[in-house]
């Protein structure tokens, strides 16, 4: 009991990491690494023993109350957040050492560790929020620390719009989130938005609350997953969100913040299983958005790009296995999605301080240069393409024999995703580590030890973190659900070999196009030219934006502040002109000839006349 | 604790004592002339401090009342043939509660802000702050004042140094925006002037029974104007019989006067379409003064829209609670729309405090204590909030010599300190959470969505636009390559740093700790929702 009701501890490190790194300014740089991976090394030391005592345990205080009702602040412990503090604190720490190294001639890098410390306090915190407006208050925090470290380099355009893009995008998901919030505020029994009033309220149906409400909420609240876990259509500024230094593509934008967006999604599972629609909208958003991602990360060239795309894809396999009712699926992928993502963006941080290039046609043959990057970049390919018995076979197994139980379709599609999977990563693979080195290979070395090892512990990971639960260990399953036994997760042989083998064809396409090159790719783009350019593009989803949202609003805009000038002030113009000129008239009669005052009172007095007269008539 | 020396008067006066004092002085000699303007300023911030430690929200009726007896005007009596004594009297009534107590703390924390701030007033020192000294008096009486002639007159005194401080100190333009200032300003005192001679006359209306002998008034009391609207039918019948009742207030005439309040306090508030006045204001004003009117000035409208049209018309404004919402997330999406086009920074930010007016429009619309605190809790924010940034925008046009965001850009590698400002401010005034933006808007549309979940899901909308206005203007100003012409730009002097780490920390503290405010609001709409729960339900 002790660990887990100190557990509002965990976050308190990396804030007090960040107050301090913010308190002593630039001044600090040495130690600034060391405070920064503190701080993590904090929660992840106190998140273990959380864990490793796994008792459940909540506590909260009131934050504002008013007329009875109270707005709380509270945290929770349960299995899932417990696996999430470690995972989240884990891959900071990892981050945190790297970054001592990648980082190392920044002139900002106490403030790169402040905001970094600042980002691992509202993650934890939002991990552990026991109700939903605290979690919102830690989305939108892990939300604008994100925009702050994408646009960290701020005096590089692209970095500035990529920033400027990711914060608007995903407040779009977030405007839906706080609207589910207030619905949730109105609808539930006592106002409660706690987690477990939510699953006391919706677990067996009990009918407190109108069938199309829950499904609206769970949409809504599905809508702030999309903004979050760039899910389509709102996966726009993901891709862009790499203009950010590399350890923060592989920290917040492949393995923690990202995932937000499942884990609340698994945080309010109740809500959606009580709705069919919006389970199947997560499944088909999901599985649309996997297969879709990998499609465009085929035609990319960057390698940070390439594996953006393919985050993407990954995080719609998790929405797939949510919607199709996997919940331990989900979070299992993104378990091991944290882990090997992680290590991707590292070894692709190393290949870009190597090389300083990230065009794969720049780079090639870096695998004589770089032998442990290559090594471990390869762990983490393999990993991703689900080759067994790298950890992300056994998650994406469970994720389309999920699939397949539930609809054929889904599990065809997620099949295809992963195909493709391979595929990608074969081309990423070969075509910056085989071959001869290029120009930009040549002078590359390999990484320092401050970099490797963080990597070398994440390729552990993800070498081993898929037998957390497989057909015969169902540990994770069971740690999840609380020793209930999973229904839905039990694995046929034949997906498992289906999977595998499919995985593999992907990975021998790839070295036959690429390493063999027996089968010429270009081929392929120059047949359809139009195509390539296209998906190159990412389907132009960014042009449609400009053209449909972005421009028509900047014309609102424009046509809102002519009408403020001319009509809304012309109107007070004009009635100050009306005012003034009766006054000039009015003043023009007091020109002082007797004459004029004399008709004027003869005037008057005959309207007097006529009215007292008429006046009669009508009474 | 109880006192025995009047700490109201004492807060509302003691800058007058300041401009005393400056009177007295060379007005040569600037120096000496600010430091005794801040200190002047320092004076009602450490009372109401002190008030607010010794505020205790849970005793009954108002905290603390000061009356004394004013002006007395026997009126012509033989016509009504009664005994005793009837007359006009008006008192000098000051009172707080926990509505006033939050206005009060945040006049005094920016009056003193905007005069350290002041450093960058380069002509006629003394003037300066004697206006500016009147004009934190006229404020502090209006959040103060229990009197409707008393009110009123604090409510012009805040005029006319304004008119002075812009015209005088202001931009190019300078002259225009003053004149236009006072006039539309003075169509809508025009406006409560009426409505408040007409409740005088009717509501303002008791009976004293002396022994037998019965003593007739007339009074600006707005406890006697309060309760007797809350129950006409008793105050009516204490009317000398007659063929009309001159005291009676029909339906229509009470609608009537809550409409001319509504648009008397909407165009200071300002909501759409009464807004246009403030734009030349915010444009050619100088920093500090823009930083008083955008962060107290404004709030004098919402102040006196809730204190004397829905507290004293709570059938009326339930009435017109739907036009209220709709008059509300026009303003916020409109402001926000056009925000987003101006190229101006002050505009920008003019437009910005329609927008976030809006949202307090929208939390009065509830109607329910929740929304009621929000919106009041908004005043405060974007009183804190844009305080800030205009002294932010003040500081980089003294720099700079623009406010024009295509010729600034890069401040952050130059003015980091100004920059990481600027970018907190505008995340407050986006709503980030943990900021005090966040909790009025949330507490606002949380109100709402009680009765009209429509206009809250409209509204919402606001919360996408902000950012996109928001965002635009600020990462123009200090992202992006360093602007050649910037080159060789300093950061924040000592009394630019103190005031903006001031407002972010009262930001930051509203944000985390929001019943720094709600707790002071406890009780204050209990008698509005007693009322209004009691007529919708019976």
């Amino acid at each position: 009991m002790a660990y887990s009701e100190s557990a509002w501890l965990i976050p308190l490190f990396p804030l007090a990491a960040f107050l301090l790194l913010t308190a002593w300014g630039r001044g600090f740089r040495r130690w600034a690494p060391i405070v920064g991976a503190a701080g993590s090394l904090g929660s992840l030391v106190l998140s273990i023993l959380v864990m490793a005592e796994g008792v459940d345990y909540r506590d909260r205080i009131n934050w504002i109350k008013i007329d009875g009702l109270s707005l709380s602040l509270g945290y929770e412990v349960t299995h899932l957040t417990s696996l999430m503090l470690v995972i989240v604190s884990l891959v900071s720490l990892l981050v945190c050492v790297y970054s001592a190294g990648y980082m190392k001639n920044d002139e900002r890098i106490t403030v790169f560790y402040g905001y970094v410390s600042l980002f691992v306090f509202s993650m934890l915190g939002l991990v552990l929020s026991d109700n939903m407006l605290m979690l919102y208050l830690f989305w939108e925090l892990v939300g604008v620390c994100s925009f702050l470290l994408v646009g960290f380099w701020y005096h590089k355009p692209e970095a500035k719009a990529a920033a400027k893009k990711a914060f608007i995008v995903t407040r779009i998901g977030d405007a839906g989130l706080l609207l589910a919030v207030l619905l949730l505020f109105w609808y539930m029994p006592n106002h409660a938005l706690d987690f477990a009033g939510i699953q006391n309220v919706f677990h067996g149906q009990s009918g407190a609350v109108d069938d199309g409400i829950t499904t609206l909420i769970a949409l809504l609240v599905f809508m702030g997953a999309v903004g979050k876990s760039g899910q389509f259509p709102l996966h726009v500024w993901l891709p862009d969100a790499m203009e950010g230094p590399t350890p923060i593509s592989a920290l917040i934008h492949a393995a923690t913040m990202v995932a937000a967006g499942v884990f609340l999604i698994a945080r309010t599972f109740v809500l959606f299983e009580a709705s069919p629609a919006a389970m199947d909208t997560v499944a088909y958003v999901g599985a649309f958005t996997a297969l879709f991602a990998a499609t465009i990360a085929l035609a990319q060239h960057d390698v940070k790009r390439i594996l953006a795309y393919s985050t993407i894809s990954q995080l719609g396999y998790m929405m797939l296995a949510l919607g199709v009712g996997s919940m331990t699926g989900a979070i299992f992928h993104l378990m091991t999605h944290a882990f090997f993502k992680a290590l991707l963006f590292l070894a692709a941080g190393s290949i870009i301080h190597a090389a300083h290039k990230q065009d794969i046609r720049e780079l090639g043959g870096l695998g004589s240069r770089m032998r442990v990057t290559s090594i471990l970049f390869g762990i983490g390919a393999l990993a991703l393409s689900g080759i067994p018995p790298f950890s992300g076979f056994w998650s994406k197994d469970a994720i389309l024999s999920a699939a397949l139980d539930h609809n054929p379709v889904l599990f065809v599609a997620g099949l295809l995703g992963a195909l493709l999977t391979s595929l990608y990563m074969a081309r990423l693979y070969f075509r910056v580590f085989a071959g001869k080195p290029s120009a930009a290979s040549e002078g590359a070395h390999e990484s320092p030890a401050v970099m490797l090892i963080p990597m070398i512990v994440l390729a552990v990971l993800a070498v081993v973190a898929g037998f957390a639960d497989t057909p015969w260990n169902e540990w994770l399953s069971g740690w999840l659900l609380g020793g209930e036994p999973s229904a839905h997760d039990s694995s046929s042989p034949t997906v498992m070999i289906v999977s595998a083998a499919v995985s593999l064809l992907g990975l021998y396409i790839g070295w036959l196009a690429y390493v063999k090159k027996t089968i010429r790719p270009a081929s392929v783009t120059e047949a359809m030219p139009g195509l390539s350019k296209w998906l190159e593009r990412g389907y132009r989803i960014d042009d449609l934006f400009a053209s449909v949202i972005v421009k028509p609003y900047r014309m609102l805009g424009t046509g809102a502040k002519l009408f403020d000038r001319y009509v809304v002030d012309g109107v007070v113009r004009l009635t100050a002109g009306a005012a003034s000129g009766l006054g000039r008239m009015t003043a023009a009669l007091q020109n002082g000839q007797v004459q004029t005052y004399g008709i004027a009172a003869v005037l008057g007095l005959i309207v007097i006349i006529v009215v007292m007269a008429g006046r009669r008539f009508w009474s | 604790m109880t006192i025995d020396w009047p700490i109201l008067s004492l807060i509302v006066f003691s800058p007058l004592l300041g401009a005393a004092v400056l009177l007295a002085m060379p007005k040569q000699r600037a120096r000496m002339l600010r430091w005794t303007a801040i200190a002047a300023t320092l004076l009602p911030l450490a009372l109401s401090v002190w008030l607010y430690a010794d505020y205790d929200p849970n005793r009954p009726g108002d905290a603390y009342e000061e009356k004394a007896e004013w002006i007395n005007i026997p009126l012509e009596k033989s016509a009504t043939g009664i005994e005793g004594t009837f007359e006009l009297h008006f008192d000098y009534a000051l009172s707080l509660d926990g509505l006033s107590l939050p206005l009060v703390l945040l006049t005094t924390v920016t009056a003193a802000m905007a005069a350290l701030a002041s450093t960058t007033i380069r002509k006629r020192w003394k003037s300066y702050y004697i206006w500016l000294l009147i004009l934190e008096c006229g404020m502090l009486g209006v959040f103060l004042a229990r009197d409707l002639l008393l009110f009123f007159i604090f409510f012009e005194m805040t005029m006319i140094p304004m008119v002075f401080l812009i015209g005088i100190w202001g931009l190019l333009d300078r002259e225009r925006a003053a004149t236009r200032f006072l006039l539309y300003n003075g169509l809508g005192s025009a406006l409560m002037l009426i409505a408040f001679v007409i409740l005088i006359m009717t509501a303002g209306f008791s009976l004293e029974d002396a022994g037998g002998v019965f003593n007739y008034s007339y009074s600006g009391s707005y406890e006697t104007i309060l309760s007797n609207l809350a129950d006409p039918q008793a105050y009516a019948n204490m009317a000398a019989p007659g063929s009309v009742n001159p005291l009676y207030l029909s339906d229509g005439m009470r609608t009537a006067l809550f409409v001319m309040l509504l648009i008397a306090f909407g165009i200071k508030l300002p909501v759409f379409p009464f807004h246009t006045w403030m734009l030349d204001v915010h444009r050619e004003a100088p920093a500090p003064v823009v930083m008083i009117h955008s962060g107290i000035l404004l709030k004098m409208g919402a102040y006196g829209l809730i204190r004397f049209g829905i507290f004293a018309f709570p059938e009326e404004a339930d009435r017109f609670r739907a036009v209220l919402a709709v008059l509300g997330v026009i303003s916020l999406l409109y402001g926000a729309v056009i925000a987003f086009r101006h190229k101006e920074l002050r505009l920008v930010l003019a437009y910005s405090s329609l927008s976030h007016m809006g949202i307090v429009l929208l939390g009065l619309a509830s109607l329910n204590e929740i929304g009621m605190q929000g919106a009041v809790f908004q005043l405060v924010s974007h009183g804190l909030i844009s305080a800030l940034m205009f002294l932010l925008i003040g500081s980089i046009y003294e720099r700079t010599g623009t406010t024009n965001i295509d010729e600034l850009g890069g401040l952050a590698k130059a003015a980091p300190f100004l920059s990481g400002a600027l970018l907190i401010g505008g995340l407050a005034s986006l709503g980030l959470p943990g900021l005090s933006g966040f909790v009025g808007e949330l507490l606002a549309l949380l109100g709402l969505f009680d009765t009209n979940k429509t206009v809250v899901s409209i509204a919402v909308i606001g919360i996408i636009l902000t950012a996109v206005y928001v965002l635009r203007a600020v990462m123009a100003t200090t992202f992006g390559p360093l602007k050649p012409k910037l080159e060789g730009i300093t950061d924040a002097r000592f009394t630019e740093a103190l005031p903006t780490a001031v407002l972010l920390a009262f930001v930051l503290l509203l944000g985390i700790y929001p019943s720094f405010i709600t707790e002071l609001m406890k009780h204050s709409f209990d008698s509005l929702l007693n009322h209004l729960n009691t007529r919708v339900g019976g």
